[in-house]
């Protein structure tokens, strides 16, 4: 899977994006093969979140090419970005809390019936996928009744995630997805992402949560103030050394410059 | 990946199966209390007044209430969205006075009801519009379109009652029996079939929860959220438009001044049923249980020798506290994320 071959899923070259005096991505690169699972990592305001918003066409950058599976493309709107199968995972942007997770799941495409041309819900076979959907996925939901809102915070991401998992994606881009979640729910919605990358989706995964990445990433992409600054295979780092690319140079930079930074360190 | 999720699984169920237990609390326990509330006023006023539980008693309530049920069936998608539609009473006056205008103008009744029901929907698209796509506030819309409507019935009419020929067809749609059963009490009753039907189980009904929930949501799975909110205020527009007619029809009259405070009736019904007035939850069972509890309180006040003024006390009283003892029972059922 992970041969030096030319099959890159999405090259993005050169991306840069200025918002007034300030470079938000200056000339970044970002590489995804099928099937892998990269980790995008930096301190707030690196960068990471606008660079998945490019991919996923919610910010349109001001030089630098997408190319999906070899073909070049221009996002201008998240919608161009779903019909090129990038998939983004918003949790609290896609559940209805009041709706239950067959419900939510299908939300927008649910089966139906026709009883004298009215489109009438078909909640028999609208269960029954979930529950296909569910199991395939490795998803512990114990009744696919039940309200989203009744569901632990583990269980909803993983709501999340599944449904941006069924419209059948390429790519698929997790914003901390594990934040602020139990330690047990934190190795399911891992164990989501490995089973969504073992059915060959590529999946950008953004987290503050360093031992998260050498659970599942292949590769990590470390960022810097707009910049790549970084790029390991996973087995040939350390968490050490990922901390000290994030951190580490912003350190030396800043305390060589300001006294009123040293101050705030310790 | 079998070994984590199933030591993952251990815990989940578990909660899984609390929160089933509570989910059924949640989505039945408002309906549970409110029919309990039915419940013991029917037996209340059945053990004060000797009238009450007559058959003819009985009937005279669902005939009586019918404008109110059809109008909080269409309220309970309106505030499931998380909207409100204020002008309903307004208007109820406005097709009531119109349609009695109409026939003394000699238009035939088939023509007056289905311009009555095209009228109302037009008004509803109308405050629907400025709520759905121009985004002002549900609540400013219909206060609006409360005044002005009832505005243009009284003018209209000048305040007087205008009446309606009792020979007409037409009064049969709010006097006649049909299979001993009134004829508004029936068409009451096929528009909350098919409202239940609606809401639990056509799309359209689980957008209506969803945008309620999360419109945001909604809007990303590719739905058109705009004209679904517009859409809830034609329903509301129509089913105050039929209210009016069956009104005027009963009465034989149609009258600037009905339906004064219709629209408080019917928010109470819709909102003691269960409803919840931020969106998102709703119940066409717990509306009719509502709708009916408000309407069995006026009738029994009213057969027990107490003041007709007391209805509205009485009324506001039980809706304070049959929602308090919803939070207070429910709390953490409907509170938990």
């Amino acid at each position: 899977m992970m041969s030096d071959g030319e099959t890159c899923r999405v090259r993005m070259t050169g991306i840069s994006k200025r918002y007034g005096p300030i470079q938000t991505l200056d000339d970044v690169s970002l590489n995804l093969k099928p099937g892998e699972v990269l980790g995008l990592v930096g301190d707030n305001g690196a960068g990471k979140s606008t660079l998945s918003k490019v991919l996923s066409g919610a910010v349109i950058p001001d030089s630098g090419t997408i190319e999906i599976d070899g073909k070049a493309v221009s996002f201008s709107s998240p919608a161009d970005a779903r019909a090129a199968r990038v998939e983004m995972v918003y949790q609290d942007l896609s559940l209805c809390d009041t709706v239950d997770v067959a419900g939510n799941l299908f939300l927008g495409r649910e089966p139906r019936r026709h009883v004298l041309g009215v489109p009438f819900l078909d909640n028999r076979r609208m269960h029954e996928q979930t529950r296909e959907m569910l199991d395939r996925l490795g998803i512990v939901i114990a009744d696919t009744r039940l309200k989203v809102e009744n569901l632990s915070g583990g269980q909803r991401q993983s709501i999340a995630i599944g449904r941006a998992a069924s419209f059948d994606p390429s790519v698929l881009i997790m914003d901390e997805p594990t934040a602020a979640l139990a330690v047990a729910e934190v190795e399911a919605v891992l164990e989501l992402i490995r089973a969504v990358s073992a059915r060959g989706v590529s999946v950008i995964l953004i987290t503050h949560r360093l031992q998260d990445l050498f659970l599942v990433c292949d590769r990590i992409q470390v960022m810097y103030e707009g910049r790549n600054v970084a790029e390991r295979r996973i087995g040939d780092t350390s968490i050490e050394e990922v901390v000290n690319l994030i951190v580490g140079r912003k350190f030396i930079a800043r305390s060589a410059r300001a006294s009123r930074d040293e101050g705030a360190q310790p | 990946m079998n070994v984590t999720s199933a030591g993952v699984g251990a815990s989940p169920p578990k909660r899984a199966n609390n929160s089933t237990w509570k989910d059924l609390a949640a989505a039945n326990g408002s309906v549970v209390s409110i029919a309990l509330f039915f419940i013991v006023v029917c037996v209340v006023f059945s053990l004060v007044t000797g009238s009450f539980l007559t058959t003819p008693n009985l009937l005279n309530i669902v005939r009586q209430s019918a404008p109110l049920l059809i109008v909080a069936a269409a309220m309970t998608f309106v505030i499931t969205t998380g909207g409100i539609d204020l002008s309903v009473g307004s208007v109820l006056a406005l097709t009531a006075t119109l349609s009695a205008v109409a026939l003394q103008a000699g238009l035939p009744w088939p023509l007056v009801v289905v311009g009555m029901l095209a009228l109302g929907a037009a008004i509803g698209a109308l405050q629907g519009f400025f709520i759905a796509y121009e985004r002002i506030p549900a609540f400013i819309v219909t206060l609006a379109g409360l005044s002005v409507i009832r505005g243009v019935a009284l003018l209209i009419t000048g305040g007087y009652s205008i009446p309606v020929e009792p020979t007409s067809f037409f009064v049969n749609i709010g006097r006649a029996w049909f299979l001993g059963v009134p004829v508004p009490a029936l068409l009451a009753l096929v528009v909350l079939a098919i409202a239940y039907l609606a809401f639990n189980q056509t799309p359209f009904g689980r957008y209506v929860t969803g945008i309620g929930a999360n419109a945001e949501a909604v809007r990303r799975a590719g739905v058109d959220t705009r004209f679904m909110t517009l859409f809830v205020y034609v329903l509301s527009g129509m089913a105050a438009a039929s209210a009016g007619v069956i009104l005027a029809a009963r009465l034989g009259s149609g009258s600037s001044n009905s339906g004064q405070g219709f629209e408080l009736d019917v928010i109470a019904a819709v909102v003691l049923g269960g409803t919840s007035l931020f969106g998102g939850r709703g119940t066409i069972i717990g509306t009719v249980l509502g709708a009916l509890t408000v309407a069995v309180i006026g009738n029994g006040l009213i057969l027990a020798h107490m003041s007709p003024f007391l209805t509205p006390i009485v009324t506001g009283t039980i809706i304070l506290v049959a929602i308090w003892l919803n939070f207070r029972l429910f709390k953490g059922a409907t509170r938990s994320r």
